[in-house]
Formats: C-alpha cells, sequence, structure tokens
C-alpha cells in the first residue's frame, strides 16, 4: 500500500471530487484492488480521447 | 556514468520560471455537471485564447514555406449537455500529411499533448477540429463529410464541432478586432472561421453558433516546443504508459522553451528529471533534496531512463 501524501494536483482532485459529492451526489471512483481514489464520474478516460485523436481521418 | 555537480542553484531558477500548467478553477457550485445525455449541439465556446491561437497560427502558417498547404487543429475541452466549450488547440504538427487540397495531422504529438493539458482535468475530451482551405470553400467537403460522420461516433453525444478556416477576405484598416457577420462565422483581417456541427447519421453538417468567452488555450505553451514533441512523443508515450506517476511541465529560460519530465523515484521526495529541449537531451536525479546532474546525454528518451534507473538500482 503506498501512503505517501497527495501532491497538489491530487489533492485538487480528490477535493473537487468531495465537493461534487456532497452537493451534487456525483460518484466518487475507488480502486477495486486498493480502494484507491480513482477521480470521479464525470472523468473522461484517457482510452477514450486517444482513440478519437488517433481515429481523426484526413481532411480535404 | 558519473555524477556531475549539485544543481540546486539550477533548480531554484528554473522552478522559478516554470510555466506550470494551468490548474483548474475550483469548481464552483453547480457550475459543472456531467449530463447524463447530449442533446444536439446549440454552440461552440472558444475562449478567447484558443481564439487568438487561431488566427494567429493561420497567419503564420499562409506566411509560411508550406503556408499553400492545408493546416488544422484538434480541439479539447468540455462537452456539456447542449454546448461544447473549446480550452485547448493543438496543432497539425509539422510531420503533418499535408498538400493544397488535404490534411492529415501527426496524432502521436497530439496525444502526448492531450496527456500534458489533461493531467490538471480529467474532464478535457475531444471535441472536434478545425483545418484550412487554400481558396474560398468556406464549408467543410464531401470527403470531410465521408470521414467525419463515422469518426463523430468516438466523440461524447456522437456530435462533433468543425471549423473550416479560409483566407478569401479582405484585410481592412478598420480591422482592429474580429467580428462575426453571421452566428457561426468569425472574421479578422481576411482570415475567416466558420463553425459547423456534425452528428453521427446527419446527412450534412449544420452552422453552428460561436461565441467567446475569457480564457486560456491550456496548450499554447506546447506549441513553441511542438517539433520537439513530435520528434520525441512516440518514445515519451511509450515511457508513459509503462511508469506510472510519469509528470510533465513546460519550462522556459534563457536557453528557451522545453519539456520536463519528472519521475517519482522509490524514496518519497526523491525523482528522476529529464529536461527536452529541441537540440538536447538532459538528465537529472533528485535525492535527498539534491539535484545532480548526470553524465548521460541519450537522445532516446525511454532508453536514457532506463539506463540511468539501471545504474540507480546497481548503486542501491
Amino acid at each position: 500500500m503506498d501512503f505517501r501524501p497527495l501532491n497538489d494536483t491530487e489533492r485538487r482532485q480528490l477535493i473537487n471530487a468531495l465537493r461534487g459529492n456532497a452537493e451534487s451526489d456525483r460518484a466518487i471512483l475507488m480502486d477495486r484492488r486498493d480502494t484507491s481514489f480513482l477521480g470521479t464520474a464525470d472523468e473522461v478516460p484517457d482510452e477514450e480521447v486517444i482513440s478519437a485523436i488517433k481515429s481523426v481521418p484526413c481532411h480535404y | 556514468m558519473r555524477w556531475l555537480q549539485t544543481a540546486r542553484g539550477w533548480l531554484d531558477d528554473l522552478q522559478r520560471s516554470w510555466h506550470r500548467p494551468h490548474s483548474s478553477p475550483p469548481v464552483a457550485r453547480g457550475a459543472v455537471s456531467t449530463p447524463l445525455s447530449y442533446g444536439p449541439l446549440e454552440r461552440v465556446l472558444l475562449t478567447d485564447g484558443v481564439g487568438r491561437t487561431l488566427f494567429e497560427e493561420f497567419d503564420t502558417h499562409r506566411q509560411e514555406a508550406r503556408g499553400e498547404e492545408e493546416t488544422g487543429w484538434l480541439l479539447l475541452g468540455l462537452r456539456e449537455a447542449r454546448e461544447a466549450v473549446v480550452v485547448a488547440t493543438l496543432p497539425a504538427g509539422t510531420l503533418r500529411d499535408a498538400s493544397v487540397a488535404h490534411v492529415r495531422f501527426n496524432s502521436n504529438a497530439q496525444v502526448l499533448a492531450s496527456r500534458i493539458v489533461r493531467q490538471t482535468d480529467r474532464r478535457l475530451t475531444t471535441l472536434g477540429v478545425v483545418h484550412t482551405h487554400p481558396g474560398s470553400l468556406r464549408h467543410p467537403s464531401d470527403g470531410d463529410l465521408r470521414g467525419d460522420g463515422q469518426w463523430v461516433a468516438n466523440l461524447r453525444g456522437r456530435e462533433g464541432v468543425f471549423g473550416i478556416g479560409t483566407a478569401d477576405g479582405v484585410p481592412t484598416s478598420s480591422d482592429l478586432f474580429a467580428y462575426q457577420p453571421r452566428p457561426h462565422v468569425q472574421c479578422l483581417k481576411g482570415l475567416r472561421f466558420s463553425w459547423y456541427a456534425l452528428h453521427q447519421g446527419d446527412s450534412g453538417y449544420r452552422p453552428l453558433p460561436v461565441e467567446l468567452t475569457i480564457g486560456p488555450d491550456l496548450a499554447r505553451s506546447l506549441h513553441g516546443i511542438w517539433s520537439t514533441l513530435e520528434f520525441h512523443a512516440e518514445r515519451i508515450e511509450r515511457l508513459y504508459r509503462q511508469q506510472s506517476g510519469l509528470r510533465f511541465e513546460v519550462v522556459a529560460d534563457e536557453w528557451g522553451p522545453g519539456l520536463l519530465l519528472t519521475l517519482p523515484l522509490a524514496d518519497l521526495g526523491d525523482s528522476l528529471r529529464v529536461l527536452i529541449r529541441p537540440k538536447e537531451v538532459r538528465y537529472y536525479v533528485l535525492r535527498s533534496g539534491e539535484l545532480l546532474e548526470v553524465h548521460h546525454h541519450d537522445e532516446w528518451v525511454d532508453r536514457g531512463v532506463y539506463l540511468l534507473l539501471a545504474e540507480l538500482a546497481a548503486r542501491a
């Protein structure tokens, strides 16, 4: 288990997630392997973004 | 391989001049929500930073040796229920495949740039594409429709934003600021961007009203090192996928801009750092608060990192 302190970005993301959960019932995602914070439901997975970028067609 | 010197002063100087990625603004109460379903786009909202990038870089492109070719940008931003908010532009790249009649983006650098931009806000998604036409065709072509019609299936709401840049206007002395002759058109100094939306299954594009708001182009600091990104993109991408915790920052000092990679090491606070500039790659190790420059200038970033990790493991 990794007990290191959160960095600034991770702390900000966690605070935003907690606020979204408290105010808007937005889900907080948890890693099933170690229960660590995985973000919120409104985040877009890397794979979705990268798949779209790689498949941009030729434009004419 | 030997340690050269401590570089505490270098670190301090560099940290003062770092162009840290723009952090997400605090989420205002009720201001941000993810809709469960997306309706048809009613407008595209550009930050002023994005608007400036498009007009400035289109103008610059036309003055370059390849200025007759088509060029373009990928758009990143937020997809709300009925609008798209564009906050970052990823250029087609110098390694694009282009002519006067087509452009295919170099996606390797765009993938890397998307990872860098999304470090601080993972809500950002792909919204669409802007590309230019050398002539006066202010509408996407039939060829565009065939490709985009399938591509939009990859986007949130199965709908994309598409901009067409043309340079068929007449610059006037009164061109102090951009104007909109029609809701979906922006003009400035002879340049014009016309905006459209396309949903999966549509038989054609529909004009999409465009509006501006105040905000940055989150990727603009990357544009100055884009050719460097393109050169190293594949190897950095590989490293990113193999090493969780790898972070990116755009830096600038008297030697010019660069990309700084930081890879955490096992001990708390320790890290391996790679500074990538257009003509060099430098490696550093931060251990116990002391920055050590390594005499090791492997041009291939992933190989350089693994050789350095192996060296550190051997010394542990």
